[in-house]
């Protein structure tokens, strides 16, 4: 399957009501074409709603639709030609896995002597030669979800929707099939939508990831500005692992967490209330060797939590505040973590300091 | 000691005197089966209560509208509860016929001496007479001179337009059939099947509704789905009471009755006969049609003077109208041409 | 000496399937007191009239009657069936869609007639369908006829009435099955390109076809058996196979004659349930699991 190219989308100002409940709330994306874009947030953020309406199953109560220039908001589903992959896989049961995957060209019309090379294709394409003939219910969790991708791209759409497609399978084969939808997305070139509640999924596979709360759009970025940059508490507490910790504004570049001073890289918002974002593996312990104007802290162990490749160390500054860091469990790390109630000097680096706005939290 | 010797004597006694009574009280009872509803409750008052005090016995009764199959399952058993059947008379000969039935010592029943011999067979007495009757919709015939008066002009369906409705039964219909055809009412037996159901088929595409149940019969009078109706005579007149403009005419009814009959091997079998004698006394046949629209079967009734002038016009075994009818002959019905003729009903009606 | 020594799991499981078989005998014996005991004795009697005889089954083969009935009735049970498909689909569809509340309200309206007596039900349908009756009052006041319709008293109304009563038995295994489509299917059909109609035609419709069948088999089964909707509403013209058998009880004054036909129509369903088991097994049709 050659590349065919993506398609440009672009949602404008969005919205779905269902009497008082905003589902969506003013929602505007611009996706180029060819991109990776991940709608991320907690269940019942709107990105479910989001999907319906670029699907065409949902009828936006307000904002357009537009697929490569053209308005879609009114179009049925079926002449969006948008390959769209289901949570539940929805295959049809009735068929087996060549009429599945089948089932775009009939839709379509198209010439019958090009079915079965097409669909041969198809399913090479997902590593599922020779499966034709299968019935749905003799295939694996994994292989029923590479029959659903195979026949979302079976009619070459430029436009690609899945809903949180390996929600349903086990971790190690979902780590697999991420890496197997980049590429297939790299081949195919088409634009892809990727619905997920999972971040560690989002930001692997995504070229961009749109984060969702309560309807609105808290956030759209790469995955590692959404890291370092995210917008308010909110999103650095959604992505990563963060300690989120009230501080004060002392200075155009630097607050006061319970009494110590820290620095940071960026500018700081002149008024409402802050917070420090303290991500696990940028919070470091002191060991002489960093950057001269890195922030110091102090505190308590109170737990050291073993968790496989790494180490959780959680900690508390003398005022109680708890906090927590990461260190990979090799010997070395190990041997500087003094036993719990022991005291420990950690240092955090001001391009690592984050302080963002609590609203929205 | 003793005292409690006397008071065992005294309870063994009192065993023996309640044991002599039960039997005795089990001796003077029957059990009494007829059709339910309005019609046997008109004869517990006029005849069944009045009997029961007259020979001290007590009448059981039971009631089920299709009792034939019963009859014959209950003799077939070898132990039958029910004594005596008050049942369409064919199903007393055919039930005499097939050893079902006990025949019957006249001598044992002397009121039915008086009764004409059309009225009894040797396994039957007759107990009550209704009539199949031409009735038909007042409104749609309004004046007596142009209304129906014959099965001939039932037959008419030029003269008399209309919707009609027959009976889904061989019975009486084959009979109205043939005096439509000009037999005579006296001249009907043996019946010439072949001619009746000829003649059926000439009206079969005129008839409405092949009616199963007598309520239906009037149901369809009542609510002007048919004009014209073959019914029974009890059915037409309880509606003109309601005061529903409805009217039948006795001519070429076909008078039909209802028997009693004992069951073979009945187990009170001389009260049964006893009851039977008293069921068919002129008194209490005459008190029949004073609490329903059907006809004492013993004509010394209309001797009584119980029934008056007026009443008795009305009611279908008055020698008056008795006269303008056709009596059924059930021994033709229960005789094997009579069987083949019923059993071709069914032949007909799908047809 | 060999000593042998049993499984303990097989054990276990012997022990569990004597429980398993104590428990069911109670609802086995009713079974047989209930159903095996009549059935049998009914066959029996269809058979023996003092000795063995064969003259009942001989009449039903040979006599037009019957074979008239029989196909009267079975031309009677595929309108019903047929009827109550086309007009219980688009009900039970949509049950089977509507949000919460108006799906049991669709239901009900259905499931409604069913607390009403057969009987009630029949006397309903004369008094709306006979010549004086609602429907031909209507249609007369609007001018749309001006002879009533011939509606009852006869096939159509026998139908129509058979139609009404049956209907439920369509729309529940319609509906239960229905339900069961997942509606993401739909969803799929239409995303890939399958327009409304053609997403129905390929993917809805064939995913309810076991309602679809289960419905038909038990509607075209219990029209076999009515009595009281013909009886009443047919006019005495429609002679159905169960008319035949209670006329039988009274020509013949032998429940061997009507044991016969009974047997017969029993042998029929059976050789229906049979035949639809090849496609659907029967537990699936009855109770969708």
């Amino acid at each position: 399957m050659a590349n065919i190219g993506g398609e440009r989308v672009e949602i404008r100002s969005a919205s779905k009501h269902y009497g008082s409940v905003r589902a969506l709330d003013d929602v505007s994306l611009d996706i180029a074409p060819q991109e990776f874009v991940s709608l991320l947030g907690p269940s019942g953020s709107g990105k479910t709603t989001l999907l319906g309406i670029l699907g065409g199953f949902i009828q936006p109560s307000g904002g357009s639709v537009h697929l490569g220039g053209r308005d879609v908001t009114y179009t049925p589903p079926h002449k969006r030609d948008i390959g769209i992959v289901f949570q539940n896989y929805a295959l049809f049961p009735h068929m087996s896995v060549g009429e599945n995957v089948a089932f775009p060209l009939r839709a379509r019309r198209l010439p019958k002597s090009t079915y079965a090379e097409k669909v041969r294709g198809a399913l090479a394409m997902v590593d599922l030669a020779g499966y034709e003939e299968r019935g749905i219910g003799q295939l694996s969790g994994g292989q029923r979800q590479r029959v659903a991708l195979a026949r979302a791209m079976i009619f070459e759409p430029r436009l690609i929707l899945m809903d949180e497609p390996l929600s349903a399978l086990d971790k190690q084969l979902r780590e697999n099939m991420q890496i197997e939808l980049r590429q297939l997305h790299k081949r195919l070139g088409a634009t892809i939508i990727y619905v997920t509640h999972d971040q560690r999924e989002a930001l692997t596979m995504s070229d961009r990831v749109a984060i969702l709360k309560d309807g609105k759009l808290v956030q759209i970025d790469r995955p590692e500005r959404l890291h370092d940059h995210p917008a308010n508490a909110f999103v650095a507490s959604f992505i990563g692992e963060a300690t989120l910790l009230p501080v004060e504004r002392v200075g155009s570049d630097s607050v006061s967490l319970a009494g110590t001073v820290l620095k940071s890289a960026r500018p700081i918002a002149p008024n409402g209330e802050l917070v420090l974002a303290i991500q696990t593996e940028k919070l470091l312990i002191e060991d002489g060797s960093g950057s001269p104007e890195r922030n110091r802290l102090e505190a308590r162990v109170t737990d050291v939590v073993f968790q496989g490749e790494s180490l959780r160390v959680f900690l508390a500054l003398d005022d109680g505040t708890p906090l927590s860091l990461r260190q990979p469990s090799h010997y070395e790390a190990a041997r500087r973590i003094p036993p719990v109630g022991g005291r420990l000097a950690l240092s955090l680096h001001p391009q690592d300091t984050i302080i963002v706005p609590k609203a929205g939290a | 000691m003793a005292k409690s010797l006397n008071f065992r004597t005294a309870s063994v006694a009192a065993g023996f005197f309640l044991a002599m009574l039960g039997s005795a009280m089990a001796a003077e009872q029957i059990m009494f089966v007829s059709q339910g509803g309005a019609y046997q409750k008109a004869q517990t008052i006029a005849i069944l209560d009045p009997s029961a005090k007259k020979l001290g016995i007590t009448i059981n009764q039971d009631s089920v509208p299709d009792a034939w199959p019963i009859m014959r399952s209950q003799v077939a058993s070898g132990k039958p509860t029910w004594d005596v059947v008050d049942v369409a008379t064919n199903f007393c000969l055919r039930g005499g016929e097939q050893g079902i039935v006990e025949k019957l010592d006249f001598s044992k029943i002397p009121n039915a001496a008086a009764m004409p011999a059309e009225y009894r067979s040797d396994y039957s007495v007759a107990y009550e007479f209704y009539s199949s009757v031409l009735g038909y919709n007042l409104k749609k015939f309004p004046d007596a001179a142009s209304a129906p008066k014959s099965w001939a002009d039932f037959w008419d369906v030029k003269k008399f337009s209309g919707r009609r409705s027959l009976r889904n039964h061989p019975l009486a219909t084959l009979e109205a059939a043939l005096m439509a055809d000009g037999v005579a009412p006296d001249k009907l037996y043996p019946l010439d099947v072949e001619r009746a159901f000829k003649k059926l088929e000439e009206i079969k595409p005129n008839i409405t509704v092949w009616w199963t149940s007598g309520a239906q019969s009037a149901q369809l009078l009542n609510d002007g789905e048919v004009d014209m109706v073959m019914a029974w005579n009890g059915r037409i007149s309880a509606l003109t009471k309601e005061g529903a403009k409805v009217t039948y005419t006795y001519n070429q009814g076909i008078l039909q009755s209802t028997s009693l009959c004992v069951l073979k091997g009945a187990p009170n079998l001389p009260t049964a006969i006893k009851f039977l004698n008293e069921a068919v006394d002129p008194v209490h046949q005459a008190n029949l049609p004073l609490h329903i629209d059907y006809g004492p079967a013993n004509p010394k009734a209309y001797d009584t003077k119980v029934i008056s002038e007026a009443r008795v016009k009305e009611l279908p075994s008055a020698p008056e109208n008795a006269k303008v009818q056709a009596l059924m002959s059930y021994a033709w019905w229960t005789s094997p041409a009579g069987e083949a003729a019923e059993k071709r009903w069914l032949q007909f009606m799908q047809k | 000496m060999t000593t042998q020594t049993i499984d303990p799991s097989l054990r276990h499981q012997r022990r569990e399937q004597a429980l398993m078989t104590l428990l069911a005998a109670p609802a086995v014996l009713v079974i047989v007191a209930l159903v095996v005991i009549p059935v049998g004795w009914l066959a029996a009697q269809s058979i023996y009239d003092n000795g063995f005889t064969l003259e009942h089954y001989r009449r039903i083969f040979t006599e037009e009657v019957y074979w008239r009935s029989f196909a009267l009735t079975f031309r009677i049970a595929l309108m019903v069936t047929l009827l109550t498909l086309l007009l219980g689909y688009p009900v039970a569809y949509a049950a089977a869609h509507a949000k919460r509340p108006w799906n049991v309200l669709i239901l009900a309206c259905v499931m409604l007639p069913f607390w009403t007596s057969v009987l009630v039900r029949a006397y309903a349908w004369l008094v709306l369908l006979q010549r004086t009756g609602v429907a031909n009052q209507l249609l007369e006041r609007f001018g749309l006829i001006t002879e009533p319709l011939a509606m009852v008293h006869n096939e159509l109304g026998t139908v129509i009435a058979t139609v009404h009563i049956l209907l439920p038995f369509m729309v529940l295994p319609l509906y239960s099955t229905m339900q069961k489509i997942p509606r993401e299917l739909m969803l799929a059909g239409a995303s890939l390109g399958g327009g409304p109609l053609y997403s129905f035609l390929r993917i809805f419709l064939p995913l309810s076809l076991p309602g679809v069948v289960a419905g038909l088999t038990l509607v075209f089964v219990l029209t076999l058996g009515f009595y009281i909707t013909p009886e009443l509403l047919g006019g005495g013209r429609t002679v159905m196979i169960s008319m035949v058998v209670s006329r039988n009880v009274e020509l013949y004054a032998q429940w061997g004659a009507a044991s016969a036909v009974g047997v017969v129509l029993l042998v029929c369903v059976l050789a229906i349930f049979a035949a639809v088991g090849r496609i659907i097994p029967l537990d699936k049709m009855l109770g969708q699991k």
